[in-house]
């Protein structure tokens, strides 16, 4: 039995570019205004995932991205577009700042029934297993718990077969191979397939967007919490349960790193030596 | 089909059919970028007509895969970006001293400016402009971008990290080309009305093969460069700019270096050597290393940093290699695909920006007329030929000829002259070279100036031979210079084939395949051949990024291996390949180096 057209969400999510030099606040925080911003890595996998379950699916099957965060966030809906994803959308709200873990999932969870009102059902959603900024991992569990869906989480290889999925999913120590019921949520672990490169029409469609303001809230919808119809008391600061009472840096870790590269073994040997300080150094003395 | 309609239905629900542009332009060239801002400002002038463009360029960034010197005309960019001061074009400096410099091992004689004005005025560049190329290449995608937005029947799209590496052709009309490799056809292939190549010879060799556009083959050279951050009480470089001749090029093969000043303390270095060669081991990155042991360059890399290195290769057959024809049915040739370099004055970027000026309103004209002939088309030819930015590029149409012509020159004399020059001075190695053949190389001294400076046509018909048929596996002279100064160099300036590609930011996600070898039975006769002479195999010693290796298999057998992941995509290993077994294509997905600061 051919698998059915599937209906396929991703969450993503922009987070400040680890490449980049950010700033941190006096509290401690990171200044993500000053940060370069880029697509989570771990939801990378979780794009391409959503991209083979949507090649697993009949012809009719489509990926929409959703993304939660600033109206910059925006750029990484456009990257998902490139890559071949059909539709996105952004919740974006000022009321969203701060939230914790249980805040965003309900923002996302009540985002995503918004969506199931108007694009149709779920069969599968897709999340990264964790972001580079929270790296928590636990607002995709909470949003399946929210959702009331099928819950496989750190999945690094699935099929659908029969509209059945067939997942390997990573414990300690090893694999389990799980199978469960449509409709589900996966939290796709890294060492899923990497996310393939943008596609030309995806590329190309993009570019035709932005010069398109009309086709741009086709493709990338912004919505606020009032369109979703969330409780804001339930959203932001207001809804996050979780207290930072206190930040303190811990001192330097590791104390002086320099790094040698790009030279010969040889002339690297000769760097370190010479190195004030040089903990061989110490030890020759010894 | 259906199974290709089935495939695209699960690729995309976006827009189906195949992927169609007006005009594609193949390379974020100098050529096609300029080619691309003119073209704004002339469908500004007529808002009933609408295009669209779509530019590939196969790095992941604008630039990424540019690598020049590069001293150029101020006066192109007067031309073709009369507000570049204002829009922040990046320039290193301008050039306020140029010398040509003859290096021996260990001595530098900078020729006076007066002879050096009167013989060899093209190297005279003061009042050039001293560019990072791959900054401006950035620059002007960026600035194209902002100013294509203010043309709204005109649509440009850029594309990073997608190379043109086939060309589809219906009845001889190039109709599309490869784009990527996906599988389905509709997605890989972008068709278009008209197309401008300006590669460095990745794809436009296939048009000049097809169409038999080449009268001779274009002979090409190989350039290697490194850019440095100086010690802070290092030498002010700002503006000055160095050609030089002699030293480490000793082997018979014409080639010579470059010293240019760059802004904030920075200085780029660079030696390009011809491949047209006899000595099958160039070892072009080894041959930098050893210019820069030289000690007029230790006492400015001294203490200094490694930032970028670079290859790339050089057409330097000038007029005589000029394609018959610029233009083919649906395409035009530009800038590096045909061959715009004018070597005698180591300037093609000037020339490659007024083929994209000129490219442009012929374009525009086209369009206008729907009308993409070769016959309309060859307006670009009469154009470009008779462009004032041309005039120096055809009156050096000489300059290969007069070494080629008298080959002692470089083979003999030349080394003669540096060994006299190191140990008595520049006139004790004058008279030496002198004294070994006072006839001989007073002939071909007056032959070789005629033919540099030839202000009419000479009786004597350009014939070049492609570099690959010159190489000699019973070349016995020595391969690379080695400097022989008292004074010894740093060691921590000098660095390894396999140490400088770091430094080449060289990255490939996808696993990469991008060049072929067409017969590994030819490759294991070729290593035989070099092995028995005991030399290395041309394209393992003269790759510039250590990406040919030779694999020991069971029984001693070696064979030849390469590790892709190193690639800078410079085809020296394509030209120089001695049973032509190699070709070189752009690689997919953005994978090669990072040439931004080169």
């Amino acid at each position: 039995m051919a698998n059915k057209d599937l209906n396929i969400y991703v969450l993503v999510k922009q987070v400040p570019d680890t490449r980049s030099k950010a700033g941190v606040n006096p509290d401690g925080t990171i200044d993500r205004a000053k940060a370069g911003k880029m697509l989570n890595p771990f939801d990378a996998y979780a794009m391409q995932a959503a991209l083979s379950a949507k090649r697993m699916g009949g012809p009719g099957s489509k990926v929409t991205a959703v993304s939660m965060g600033p109206p910059p966030a925006i750029d990484i809906l456009y990257q998902a577009l490139e890559h071949g994803v059909d539709k996105t959308c952004l919740l974006s709200d000022r009321k969203l700042a701060a939230s914790d873990t249980l805040a965003t999932s309900y923002a996302l969870a009540k985002t995503l029934e918004y969506l199931f009102k108007s694009d149709g059902k779920p069969d599968l959603v897709f999340c990264g297993l964790q972001t580079t900024d929270g790296d928590t991992a636990q607002v995709g569990p909470e949003i399946c718990e929210r959702l009331d869906l099928t819950q496989v989480t750190y999945v690094e290889g699935f099929e659908i077969k029969d509209n059945l999925i067939h997942a390997r999913k990573i414990i300690e120590g090893g694999a389990m191979e799980v199978e469960a019921k449509l409709p589900a949520l996966m939290t796709i672990a890294n060492s899923y397939n990497k996310l393939e490169f943008k596609t030309f029409r995806g590329a190309k469609f993009v570019q035709g967007l932005k010069r398109n303001e009309q086709l741009q809230k086709e493709y990338v919808k912004i919505i606020d919490l009032a369109t979703v119809e969330a409780d804001d008391m339930l959203c932001g600061l207001a809804g996050s349960p979780t207290i930072v009472s206190a930040t303190w840096k811990i001192g330097t870790v590791g104390g002086n790193c320099t790094m040698h590269q790009g030279k010969s073994v040889e002339d690297m040997v000769t760097e370190v030596f010479e190195t004030e300080n040089s903990v061989i150094k110490e030890l020759s003395k010894v | 089909m259906a199974t290709v309609e089935k495939e695209l239905a699960k690729n995309t629900t976006k827009q189906k059919g195949p992927i169609t542009y007006d005009l594609v332009l193949i390379g974020a060239s100098p050529a096609n970028l300029t080619l691309a801002h003119r073209l704004c400002d002339l469908m500004a002038l007529k808002p009933e007509m609408h295009l669209s463009v779509a530019i590939l360029e196969k790095s992941e960034e604008f630039g990424g895969h540019i690598v020049s010197g590069a001293v150029v005309n101020k006066k192109i960019f007067d031309k073709a970006f009369p507000n570049h001061i204002e829009d922040g074009m990046p320039i290193e400096s301008i050039c306020e001293e140029s010398s040509f410099a003859l290096l021996g091992r260990k001595k530098k004689f900078d020729v006076p400016s007066a002879i050096t004005r009167a013989l060899l005025p093209d190297f005279c560049k003061e009042g050039y402009y001293v560019l990072t190329l791959s900054n401006v290449v950035a620059w002007m995608a960026e600035t194209l971008q902002a100013k294509a937005a203010t043309v709204p029947n005109l649509d440009i799209d850029m594309y990073n990290g997608f190379p043109a590496t086939e060309i589809r052709y219906e009845n001889d009309k190039i109709s599309a080309v490869k784009v990527s490799n996906t599988g389905v056809d509709l997605e890989d292939y972008v068709h278009g009305d008209l197309f401008c190549f300006a590669d460095k010879g990745f794809l436009s060799k296939d048009i000049i093969k097809k169409f038999e556009l080449a009268d001779n083959p274009q002979i090409w050279s190989v350039g290697v460069k490194e850019t440095w951050r100086l010690r802070s009480d290092a030498p002010y470089l700002k503006g000055k700019v160095w050609h030089t001749l002699g030293f480490p090029t000793l082997d018979g093969t014409l080639g010579g270096g470059f010293v240019y000043g760059l802004d904030h303390n920075r200085v780029t270095i660079g030696q390009v050597i011809s491949l047209d060669s006899k000595n099958p081991n160039i070892h072009p990155q080894k041959q930098l290393q050893e210019l820069k042991k030289h000690p007029w360059l230790q006492n400015i890399l001294r203490d200094g940093e490694l930032l970028h290195y670079g290859a790339a290769v050089l057409p330097e057959g000038g007029p005589a290699s000029l394609p018959k024809a610029f233009q083919v049915d649906g395409a035009l040739l530009m800038g590096d695909a045909l061959g715009l370099l004018d070597v005698k004055a180591l300037a093609g970027v000037d020339k490659a920006m007024e083929s994209g000026y000129i490219g442009a309103e012929v374009v525009f004209e086209s369009f206008s007329k729907r009308d993409f002939s070769k016959e309309q088309l060859s307006k670009y030819q009469k154009k470009l030929l008779a462009s004032p930015f041309m005039d120096k590029y055809k009156a050096n149409r000489y300059f290969r000829q007069a070494f080629i012509k008298n080959p002692d020159l470089l083979e003999k004399y030349l080394p003669i002259f540096v060994d006299g020059f190191d140990k008595g001075g520049f006139l004790w190695g004058g008279l030496k070279a002198f004294l070994a053949n006072p006839i001989g190389l007073t002939v071909q001294t007056f032959s070789a100036l005629i033919h540099l400076n030839a202000p009419n046509e000479i009786n004597d018909e350009v014939r070049y031979m492609p570099g690959y048929e010159h190489i000699d596996p019973n070349f016995t002279k020595e391969m690379i210079a080695r400097n022989q100064s008292d004074e010894k160099y740093q060691k921590t300036t000098i660095y390894s084939r396999e140490d400088a590609v770091f430094y080449a930011q060289t990255k490939y996600e996808v696993h990469p395949e991008h060049i072929d070898e067409f017969s590994a039975e030819t490759c294991l006769k070729c290593i035989k051949t070099y092995e028995a002479k005991g030399l290395d195999v041309p394209c393992v010693s003269d790759c510039t990024a250590e990406v040919h290796r030779l694999d020991i298999r069971d029984g001693g057998v070696k064979v030849h291996g390469m590790s892709l992941e190193n690639c800078v995509q410079c085809r020296t290993c394509e030209l120089i390949c001695p049973e032509q077994n190699l070709r070189v294509n752009a690689a997919y997905s953005a994978g090669g180096p990072n040439f931004k600061g080169l």
